[in-house]
């Protein structure tokens, strides 16, 4: 059957994202859905629940700041280029957020329980932790009906929706990545209840995709919406497009640290943009082409022709020289801030 | 005597931690680094594993700034995703992992969840979390930890409990099941640690050049033992050197 899934970044969220669902949130370091993440806090949706096992680059810390999401269940949640993620951090404090901890291979087999469809598996790890005693809601220990020992288990999470990020998608929602597969993304969006949302940076027709079906992580019938985005990860890395901007992160960073900074960023990169083209084009006018030609990665590596697969890798040492991205009103806020004696 | 950075001297030391042919799991950070160097000299036979998915037999030929990086996979062995190189964590493959942390305690458990009380939410103040690193330390057979050094990062009791070291001291991992051996080494921005056979108490093994015993005890916020045979830690040489700089030309991890 073939049924034309490509949607608009807005439709797509409208459609198929409402307030209250659990939501699996792609990526780690690499790969983390940007540009939906952008979306989802354009349309103020509201008492999120997210899984995901570990997450970079601040997308999930913007959602928290956003108000969009209410609980989180990972194992690991980072600006890494900022050293923390303060938002998230904030809300904790306030409230407003509830967080449930739990290590990178708890999160993993929680997400690979959900992907099987069992209710619960048992992990080694977590065990005689903290984590152990303050996260009961994804942790238990029960007795091994084979040995009688004492076993660790996880309880199976599934989102009712995944977001990710992926190099290329057919119409009928093949989705194709490659290079890594993320972290957990064939088991957190498999184990979605209702699908899969896609961002990705090309589209290729089905009989495209049938050359090479090994790089499928996701098949048509799970998914919910293709949305074609171009630099749809940014300014986290996407395999053969462009690397890591590290730069941005660490401009989008000092915003997130700040409470009173953060509405400016999210009105001037997020309100103020309509859709990934926009933020895109505000990009370059405020830190040129020569910001994202920065990012291109080398090309060369492990060539599949067909599909025109190059894993490509970039390469960091190109950011030596090249100075912190700022504006007028983080200089200003900086001075204020230094000026207090703050730092 | 050469002239070298501190960061130069840990990695030059964490790496002697590796024995030539073992299994090592390599986090984010500076263990890149260290297996880089330990490839390119004494242990060009270990097997990298990293958290993303990677497994090499050779060090990456790009530097790879996250454990999914691209780079860490570019004329890697094998590209799986976090499943295949944790699972064999679990099948208790793994001979050492690198791990860091923003505490650590006399028992060598790790606290990288939260400065406070967590039960207090106002004032907790919330760091990125895990990880793999609860992962690691439950399951691989030793661990390193990398580590700056003040008195409120080397504590007598962690404020939280992320990854587990020797827990409450002798017998406390076995009696949960534990099939790693816990914590063999610590490497701080001071000195080296071990950890006692019998007390499972971590003591002072080595400091660094330019340190003493007592500035390190007056770093650390619980009365530190050392070791009656403590030593200098042995300076790299110009040779040792030459090898790590070459591994990170632009000093993008050494400084």
């Amino acid at each position: 059957m073939d049924v034309d899934k490509r949607m608009s970044l807005k439709d797509a969220v409208a459609k198929f994202i409402h307030d209250g669902d659990v939501v699996y949130y792609g990526g780690f370091q690499i790969m983390v859905p940007m540009a939906l993440t952008h979306e989802i806090i354009r349309q103020k949706k509201r008492h999120l629940t997210t899984i995901e096992s570990s997450t970079d680059v601040g997308g999930l810390d913007l959602m928290v700041g956003a108000g969009c999401v209410s609980q989180i269940h990972s194992a690991w949640i980072m600006n890494w280029y900022v050293k923390a993620p303060y938002a998230v951090r904030r809300a904790f404090n306030n409230g407003h957020l509830k967080r449930y901890d739990i290590s990178n291979f708890g999160a993993t087999t929680a997400m690979m329980a959900g992907f099987m469809g069992v209710p619960f598996m048992p992990i080694l790890g977590n065990i005689g932790s903290d984590m152990q005693k303050h996260n009961t809601t994804d942790l238990r220990v029960i007795e091994d009906p084979f040995t009688g020992n004492k076993v660790n288990v996880v309880r199976a999470w599934r989102a009712d929706v995944a977001i990710i990020h992926a190099q290329k998608a057919d119409r009928l929602g093949n989705v194709i990545s490659y290079g890594t597969r993320g972290v957990t993304d064939e088991f957190g969006a498999n184990g979605a209840k209702r699908g899969v949302i896609v961002t990705a940076e090309e589209i290729v027709e089905p009989e495209v995709t049938r050359t090479d079906p090994d790089r499928v992580i996701v098949p048509y019938f799970k998914t919910l919406a293709v949305v074609h985005c171009p630099y749809g990860a940014h300014p986290s890395a996407c395999r053969g497009y462009y690397g890591l901007d590290i730069r941005f992160s660490q401009y989008q960073g000092k915003y997130e640290r700040y409470e009173e900074l953060l509405p400016h960023f999210l009105d001037e990169w997020v309100y103020g943009c309509k859709d990934q083209e926009a933020y895109i084009e505000k990009y370059k006018s405020k830190f040129g082409q020569a910001g994202l030609d920065l990012l291109k990665p080398k090309l060369g590596f492990a060539p599949s022709p067909k599909l025109g697969v190059d894993y490509g890798y970039h390469d960091p040492t190109c950011w030596k020289g090249v100075p912190l991205y700022t504006d007028d009103r983080l200089k200003a806020f900086e001075e204020a801030l230094a000026a207090k004696g703050g730092k | 005597m050469a002239d070298y950075k501190l960061t130069e001297l840990m990695t030059i030391r964490a790496a002697k931690e590796i024995a030539d042919g073992e299994v090592v799991f390599i986090g984010v950070g500076l263990p890149i680094m260290v297996a880089a160097y330990a490839f390119a000299t004494h242990a060009p036979n270990m097997i990298m594993l990293t958290e993303g998915g990677a497994i090499r037999a050779t060090p990456p030929q790009a530097l790879a700034i996250t454990v999914d990086d691209p780079a860490a996979f570019l004329g890697g062995d094998a590209t799986f995703g976090m499943l295949a190189t944790m699972a064999a964590l679990q099948r208790g493959e793994v001979d050492l992992a690198f791990l860091g942390a923003a505490q650590i305690d006399k028992y060598g458990n790790l606290n990288s969840t939260g400065a406070g009380d967590w039960s207090k939410k106002e004032s907790f103040t919330y760091f990125a979390g895990s990880g793999g690193a609860n992962d690691m330390a439950t399951s691989g057979k030793r661990t390193v930890t990398i580590i700056p050094q003040d008195k409120k990062k080397f504590v007598e009791t962690c404020e939280y409990i992320t990854t587990p070291g020797y827990l409450t001291g002798p017998g406390a991992r076995e009696a949960l099941g534990m099939q790693g051996g816990g914590p063999d080494c610590v490497i701080s921005t001071m000195g080296v640690y071990r950890f006692d056979e019998d007390t499972k108490e971590m003591y002072l093994a080595e400091f660094f050049p330019g340190q003493s015993v007592e500035k390190i005890r007056a770093a650390c916020a619980w009365d530190l033992k050392v070791s009656p045979n403590v030593v200098e830690t042995t300076v790299p040489t110009e040779e040792d050197l030459k090898i790590l700089r070459s591994l990170d030309p632009t000093g993008f991890y050494l400084g």
